[in-house]
């Protein structure tokens, strides 16, 4: 696994901006810290986790409760209809459009990524490939096609009244994305 | 065909002042948004792999069903082929009843609205419920959409208010931010206790048996994540062979329809997908998911009639109706039908919805051209518009019409209609159009503009009189006047031809010309549009020239068409084709034959430019006018905005629809003026015409003058 460079981190982050989203980067260590460290500054009180082996190490959990947010880690699907927060990791991201990809069938990681208000979203930085047409290259050359992919870039989004854009309809009104160095 | 009817409907919808706010400010702002979008992405490159993929589907049609089908049930899903919309509908409802289903969450499916779906299923007592934002409001106005991707545009924010306010019985304020967030309760609700979520495809991947979904608002993925039950219904039209092939189709799809270059989610279904069944005890299972492909007749009638097979390639972006200059004043409620509207919807409403709505609608296409320039599959959009023309002239011929143009291709007798029209014409009037007998595309009532006189002497008189002076001559150019500088414009002719002599070429013109047939062409007649071909081949017999000159872009393009009206190997189209390409307009063979050099007077003179729809779109000429301008000493050359939007003129359209063609006049008005230009050049009589008469009318100082003209006068060769 590489390490992202520099230039292709700034450029997801750029893309992601432009479409409203927030980015940051961080170390594995710091992982937890800059999880609670977005919802914190964003008042969020609670929130829902999908965990994975990433997260654990990054000791996400830990350093939310730690920062007084209260973590619901199972019922996702109850739990998400009344709590702010979401956070789950996705497999891919693209740099071109500050995209990120889901690319299994977890419907826990489906729920928090589409009923929060408030979502982050965490990447390992090896995993953003440059152009759209990298993605396709990888979905089209996967052996079999998960039963749920999924692109999501930004917060959900809605003109349809006068025209006017405005952010946070249906899906999450902000949304983070977390980039981790690989070591 | 114009009802009167459909003229009503076109004056209600320009009396809508909220469609005519939004829908105008989107239209202006939404080819520059597109521009920006496409930054790094070779568009023309992107089409013709959308076109690709998409004809290769078409023309696979059995195999990609077949595909999917194996390959969606592999994976859990089922599969149901309807092969009517009857059977279609029939099916979902058995389904609905089987499960039980008592309330529905639908995402966009415009496929399902072909079915009615909503209204089948609410008698049979389900609560179906739109999520799309806009869906939702006009499904709560009890509208049809006014616009295919964005539904609601007729309705301002304080109706949208009243209607949010008489569904949730509280106080709706008319703010944007708030009334978002209102949906997003009323709705969220709804996501969590639906039996079953219904979905429309962009895209289905035969290979995988994947559906893809494309959305903004997040209420796909609700519709996607939450229900037990996930149904999917799409038309035949959607398959590409591979997932490596749909990629094509969402770089084109957010840019050409809303000029974003990625959507918020774009979401890939392939078979069914994991689904939370109790989530007190947090158990979770496989959906039931379920796709109703419509294998109809109307859609298979498409893939046989092989100059509408195109309209598979759509991809449903809109974009043909946000560049339409018509579509922007009226919308798709007087511009379509109850499911498709703009210029593709003419087509998929004619094969999907309603033969008789689509003969109506046709009508109000100017031919311009614009659509083709953005369509994200690559159609040829107003061919196909104009073919369904030319269905409706022959199934349901309109007299005046059809005395009109065969008046025109009877040469004799057109000619001796204009002269007497020359002479009885009455004292001209400012404003007051005084010809009122000719064919329809010279005689016309129209509010905005003046009408020009016709000439006391037409050209064909004049011609042996111009003086030509070409000492060896490089060449012998005939020239192919028109009407317009036969009957209208005789001085425009002359600076045609002393232009071409100041360059080193004689130019003749051949006397049994006729109207070259556009006019025909343009009203679905096509057998006056070969009548005019025939009389013009055998007329201009450009075998003694070297090349065949037109000072008007319409005439030119028609000229350079007639080989499509005789068959192949046959001597007319053998004739015809040496005459096609010979002909050239007025300013890229004078560019060609080195006519740009630098000279002029000096004399300061501001100028901008107004392309005609069928030079820069049809003959693709741009940037050969502009130079002749820019090297014109004196001449400071200043774009307009939307130099590229049609006038208004149109042929007939004009006389057609005033109601149109006048606010499009006033458009190009506006952008004129705010050039400061002294003179606007054009390179097309009709354009001439048209927005000559608009200055005038309104006592506007600005000249309209044809790029021959300018550079006959700046040259002192008049």
């Amino acid at each position: 696994m590489n390490k992202i460079t520099d230039e292709l981190y700034e450029r997801f982050k750029k893309n992601l901006e432009s479409v409203n989203g927030t980015c940051v980067r961080t170390s594995k260590e710091n992982l937890g810290k800059a999880v609670a460290g977005i919802f914190k500054e964003a008042g969020i009180p609670d929130t829902c986790i999908v965990e994975t082996p990433l997260m654990e190490e990054g000791g996400v959990i830990n350093a939310l409760e730690e920062a007084g947010i209260k973590v619901y880690t199972d019922h996702i699907r109850l739990n998400a209809e009344t709590v702010k927060g979401g956070v789950s990791e996705s497999q891919y991201g693209i740099a071109d459009l500050g995209t990120m990809v889901q690319a299994r069938d977890v419907i826990d990681e489906r729920i928090v990524s589409t009923m929060s208000e408030y979502y982050i979203g965490i990447l390992r930085g090896s995993t953003i490939v440059p152009e759209y047409d990298d993605m396709f290259d990888i979905l089209a050359e996967l052996p079999e096609m998960p039963n749920f992919v999924g692109f999501v870039t930004g917060p959900s989004r809605t003109a349809d009244i006068e025209c006017v854009s405005t952010v946070g309809v249906h899906g999450p009104l902000q949304m983070s994305v977390v980039v981790v160095d690989d070591e | 065909m114009s009802s009167e009817a459909l003229k009503q409907e076109i004056r209600a919808a320009l009396d809508n002042t909220t469609l005519a706010r939004t829908l105008g400010t989107f239209c202006k702002t939404y080819p520059a948004k597109r521009e920006k979008a496409y930054e790094g992405v070779d568009f023309e490159a992107t089409r013709n792999k959308i076109s690709e993929v998409k004809r290769y589907a078409a023309d696979h049609v059995d195999e990609m069903i077949a595909e999917f089908t194996k390959n969606c049930e592999a994976r859990g899903g089922h599969v149901i082929v309807a092969k009517s919309k009857d059977e279609a509908m029939e099916k979902i409802r058995a389904l609905v009843k089987e499960k039980n289903v008592k309330t529905i969450v639908k995402s966009k499916s415009m496929a399902s609205e072909e079915l009615h779906f909503n209204k089948v299923l609410t008698e049979d007592g389900v609560l179906v419920q739109e999520t799309d934002l806009g869906e939702f409001i006009i499904a709560l106005e009890g509208n049809t959409p006014v616009h295919m991707v964005m539904p609601a545009l007729h309705l301002n924010k304080e109706e949208v208010a009243d209607l949010f306010t008489d569904y949730t019985k509280v106080k709706n304020a008319p703010i944007i931010a708030e009334e978002v967030k209102t949906a997003r309760k009323v709705m969220r609700e709804k996501f969590c206790t639906a039996d079953m979520g219904v979905s429309g495809a962009n895209v289905a991947v035969a290979e995988t048996g994947t559906v893809f979904t494309m959305s903004n608002e997040g209420n796909g993925r609700m519709v996607g994540a939450l229900p037990k039950i996930h149904l999917y219904i799409f038309g035949i039209e959607k398959f590409v062979k591979s997932i490596s092939d749909a990629r094509w189709i969402f770089k084109a799809l957010p840019r050409n329809g809303t000029g974003q270059r990625i959507a918020s989610y774009v979401s890939m279904y392939t078979g069914a997908t994991e689904v939370v069944t109790d989530k007190e005890n947090d158990t979770k299972q496989k959906k039931e998911f379920y796709a109703v492909i419509l294998d109809e007749p109307g859609r298979r009638s498409i893939l046989e009639e092989p100059e509408f097979r195109q309209v598979f390639e759509c991809i449903r972006c809109g974009a043909c109706l946000d560049v339409c200059p018509a579509f922007a004043l009226v919308g798709g409620h007087v511009y379509g039908s109850k499911v498709y509207t703009g210029g593709i919807g003419i087509m998929l409403t004619h094969f999907l919805i309603d033969e008789g709505r689509a003969s109506e609608i046709q009508s109000l296409c100017l031919q311009c051209g614009r659509c083709k320039e953005v369509c994200g599959g690559g159609l040829k959009i107003t061919d196909m518009i104009r073919k369904i023309r030319e269905k409706n002239a022959k199934e349901h011929p309109n007299a005046i019409h059809k005395f009109a143009l065969d008046a025109v291709s009877d040469r004799k007798l057109f000619h001796s209609m204009l002269r007497i029209a020359s002479v009885a014409q009455a004292p001209f009037t400012k404003g007051q159009p005084m010809i009122r007998h000719l064919p329809m595309f010279l005689s016309g009532l129209t509010e905005g503009r003046s009408f020009p006189n016709i000439a006391q002497v037409p050209l064909r008189d004049i011609f042996p009189t111009i003086e030509q002076d070409v000492p060896n001559p490089k060449g012998k150019i005939a020239l192919f006047a028109g009407c317009l500088l036969d009957f209208v414009y005789t001085d425009l002719a002359r600076d045609v031809v002393v232009d071409l002599n100041s360059i080193g070429y004689l130019v003749e013109m051949p006397l049994g010309q006729a109207c070259c047939g556009c006019p025909a062409s343009t009203m679905g007649d096509v057998d006056n549009a070969r009548k005019e071909a025939e009389i013009n081949i055998e007329g201009m017999e450009a075998e003694k020239y070297d090349y065949i000159v037109s000072a008007c872009p319409s005439c030119t393009h028609q000229l350079r068409d007639y080989p499509t009206f005789f068959e192949e190997g046959t001597e007319m189209h053998k004739r015809a084709t040496e005459l096609a390409d010979k002909t050239f307009d007025f300013c890229k063979l004078f560019y060609d034959l080195g006519g740009c050099e630098e000279s002029g007077d000096g004399k300061a003179v501001k100028v901008t430019y107004h392309d005609s729809c069928h030079l820069c779109r049809s003959l693709r000429v741009t940037q050969e006018q502009r130079e002749l301008l820019k090297n014109t000493k004196g001449v400071e050359f200043v774009e307009m905005e939307e130099h590229d939007n049609c006038c208004g003129f149109g042929g007939t359209y004009s006389v057609l629809y005033p109601d149109i063609a006048t606010p499009i006049l006033e458009k190009k008005i506006a952008n004129i003026q705010a050039t400061g230009a002294d003179v606007v050049a054009v390179d097309c009589p009709g354009c001439m015409m048209q927005i000559r008469g608009g200055l005038d009318a309104r006592g506007l100082d600005i000249k309209v003058k044809h790029t021959a003209e300018i550079i006959a006068e700046k040259r002192g060769l008049v």
